[in-house]
């Protein structure tokens, strides 16, 4: 009888982990980092594809209806894609405000925060520059965030939480420090970009933006704009142009042929590229792409 | 500590009293508005050119299915047509929509339909957020999630008009309901939905409960309301970089349709039926390249008695209706920038009682869009309608263009897929 009742039990005890659904690929990885075994994650959005403008597929609600918890990035870059879908999930532990939601962008004190906002000024994030996760010091803060995050929902489980993360920020920190070493000679590069989606990474290591290839957030590259950069690259002389993997490179190829200014594509995240399927090879990645000489 | 506060508040009121300074949101005493809604306007402006006069659009039917199609019809006291149905501009609608949590069980969206003709609640609603299990409840004046382009409001749709079959069987406003909504999520990994609907049942086009003729001549008796019912069932996969989205829907309600004030005077009472079934597969070449291939199906059975006015005596007849149609379009879009697209309308089975009506009713579309930015849209559009009548029964090819502005301000609005 005990036999039968173990058998009973044992498929529920091998599923005994918590669904979290997360938005972006390098929000997986964290949760996954910290679950461990205890943890399924479901990331929604795929890595090569604008952060702002995921598809919202049907197949993505049924990936939320079935979630006991919902973590994304937050300061509005889900806007566009993620309000319908949990509308349509009806689950209660994915809606904004449960205490199964996690908001990291709460977490991180967001730079570039418009003191005014006005859609003439193209379609500005109100609470700041999104794109925290690629200052890579940033990623310690998610971690315990969202160790803290699982603790309160799986107490049981906390002291695993604990540990993982410990043995996380460990390794992190081992990284963090060779990042310092290899980007320190890049301190002061000025460089170019599509969209200011490397605020964050700029800012960590000292490189400083000049300029973006789309004459203002979310508004495709004009053709005045352009040549106002052909200037603008003459006369400061910008290494470079760090360019994400999801728009266009046409404007930025016409760039380099008219002023020889390097290209460098810039994965945003797991998966961009590839190459690139870790947290660590996604910042490996990123401190090797500006060594382009 | 609190005596100094006081006092300093005092003082600032008295301050105040004589310059008056406007503090921040954040520390306004009773100031509420950071519980404003989401709030946002989207405005619908068209230059048309249609190869036919407004006053004979008004007068042109599709035979056996529906009379004055481009025309004004009365509604709730004024009057008003289909979307761009004039020559010259046409300022199609200025529409609010609010939406905003209640409570911890509710939320609510309100979509107020200005036009020149005046204000409609196209749509008032409270959508539950904490039932759990998959169900969500939905009560108010809604579009019905039946098919593919009802629910979805016109701004969002591809063309400047609706699908022939779903205008000319339900009117411009399709299925737009006072009623209640249950759906259902399965706890599946394919996604599956089911849907119920019952709704009030006055869809000027095609259902109907209200009693025909007066209290001491009743010609057909009404149906109690609610009197109109629908249910759907959606379901949708992924292979690699495409989405396919499968739906069938079922409609089933009382008509009464009273046209005995018409210069024709006549009037039906009966059952009538929708089977529809509806697919889009959509392919996405990066984030912001697409091809979507969108179809509806819909057939109707329209079951009853018609009525005839002959001069003061009233004539009924059986009468059933068998008709069907389809949309199928196709839509590129090449960049954020820029899209086309190319549609096909038929109404191929027009299978009335007693008459020989054509089934032959065609229409051919073609659109190109630029959007400026995410809010802003111009679309180039060129119609072929060869569904129109006149009343002589003869053929009245219709060519219109349209250049079409869609403009939106306030909150970002998220799109379902």
């Amino acid at each position: 009888m005990k036999n039968i009742f173990i058998l009973f039990l044992l498929p529920i005890s091998l599923f005994a982990h918590l669904n979290i659904a997360v938005s972006y690929p390098y929000i997986g990885a964290i949760t996954k980092a910290i679950g461990g075994d205890h943890v399924k994650t479901i990331v929604l959005a795929k890595g090569n594809w604008d952060p702002h403008f995921i598809i919202p597929r049907p197949s993505l609600i049924s990936k939320l209806r079935s979630a006991d918890a919902l973590i994304m990035n937050g300061a509005q870059l889900e806007i566009g894609w993620l309000p319908p879908l949990i509308k349509r999930a009806n689950n209660p532990k994915v809606i904004p405000n449960a205490p199964t939601f996690l908001n990291l962008s709460h977490q991180i004190e967001l730079i570039q925060k418009p003191t005014s906002v006005d859609r003439s000024l193209g379609d500005v994030h109100p609470d700041g520059n999104p794109h925290f996760h690629l200052n890579p010091n940033n990623i310690l803060t998610l971690a315990q965030s969202i160790s803290n995050f699982l603790t309160n929902m799986d107490t049981q489980h906390g002291e695993i939480y604990r540990k993982n993360l410990q043995s996380f920020e460990q390794k992190w920190k081992a990284h963090l420090a060779q990042w310092q070493v290899r980007m320190k000679d890049r301190n002061g590069m000025k460089v170019i970009q599509f969209h200011d989606n490397l605020a964050y990474f700029n800012r960590a290591y000292g490189l400083q933006s000049i300029a973006t290839i789309e004459p203002l957030p979310g508004i495709p590259p004009s053709s005045r704009h352009t040549l106002s950069l052909i200037g603008l690259i003459k006369e400061q002389g910008p290494c470079c142009i760090l360019h994400d993997v999801y728009h266009s490179t046409n404007t930025a190829e016409y760039l380099a042929e008219k002023t020889g200014i390097k290209l460098i594509i810039m994965p945003h995240d797991i998966g961009a590229l590839d190459s690139v399927d870790s947290l660590v090879g996604l910042f490996d990645y990123l401190s090797e792409a500006v060594h382009y000489d | 500590m609190k005596k100094t506060l006081l006092l300093s508040t005092l003082a600032s009121a008295t301050l105040f009293a004589v310059a008056p300074v406007v503090k921040p949101i954040s520390e306004r005493t009773f100031s509420q508005s950071q519980y404003m809604p989401d709030i946002s306007m989207i405005m619908d402006f068209s230059y048309v050119n249609h190869s036919i006069s407004d006053a004979e659009l008004q007068h042109l039917e599709i035979p056996g299915v529906v009379h004055g199609i481009m025309g004004t019809h009365e509604h709730g006291g004024s009057s008003e047509s289909t979307y761009n149905a004039k020559n010259g501009f046409n300022l199609n609608y200025a529409e609010m929509v609010l939406s905003s949590n209640v409570d911890p069980f509710f939320s609510m969206d309100a979509v107020l339909h200005f036009s020149p003709e005046g204000v409609a609640i196209e749509e008032a609603y409270f959508t539950t957020t904490a039932l759990g299990n998959g169900f969500r409840l939905r009560g108010g004046k809604l579009l019905s999630e039946f098919g593919r382009q009802n629910s979805q409001h016109h701004h969002f749709w591809d063309f400047g008009n609706m699908g022939l079959v779903n205008e000319a069987f339900l009117g411009s406003h399709g299925i737009n309901e006072i009623g209640a909504q249950l759906q259902w999520v399965a706890p599946t990994e394919t996604y599956l939905m089911v849907g119920a609907e019952l709704l009030q049942g006055t869809n000027e086009a095609m259902f109907g409960n209200a009693q025909i003729g007066e209290e001491d001549a009743v010609i057909a008796e009404g149906e109690r309301a609610p009197s109109l019912y629908i249910g759907y069932v959606k379901s949708s996969f992924d292979i690699g970089s495409t989405t396919i989205l499968p739906g069938i829907s079922y409609i089933y309600g009382s008509s009464r349709l009273d046209h005995l004030e018409d210069e024709d005077p006549h009037a039906f009472a009966g059952d009538s039926t929708i089977y529809a079934a509806d697919l889009t597969v959509k392919h996405y070449f990066d984030s912001y390249s697409f091809l979507t291939w969108q179809s509806e199906w819909m057939m109707r059975d329209m079951d009853g008695t018609k009525y005839v006015d002959n001069a003061g005596t009233i004539d009924s007849n059986d009468l059933e209706k068998k008709q069907a149609g389809y949309y199928t379009q196709l839509v590129y879009a090449y960049d954020q920038n820029w899209r086309v697209g190319a549609r096909y309308d038929s109404i191929y089975l027009n299978d009335v009682t007693a008459q020989d009506f054509p089934e032959d009713l065609k229409r051919y579309s073609a659109m190109v869009e630029y959007h400026p930015s995410e809010f802003s849209r111009i679309r180039l559009e060129y119609n072929r309608n060869d569904s129109l009548f006149n009343e002589d029964g003869e053929r009245q090819n219709l060519d219109t263009v349209m250049l079409q502005f869609n403009i939106a301000i306030g909150a970002h609005g998220a799109h379902d897929f």
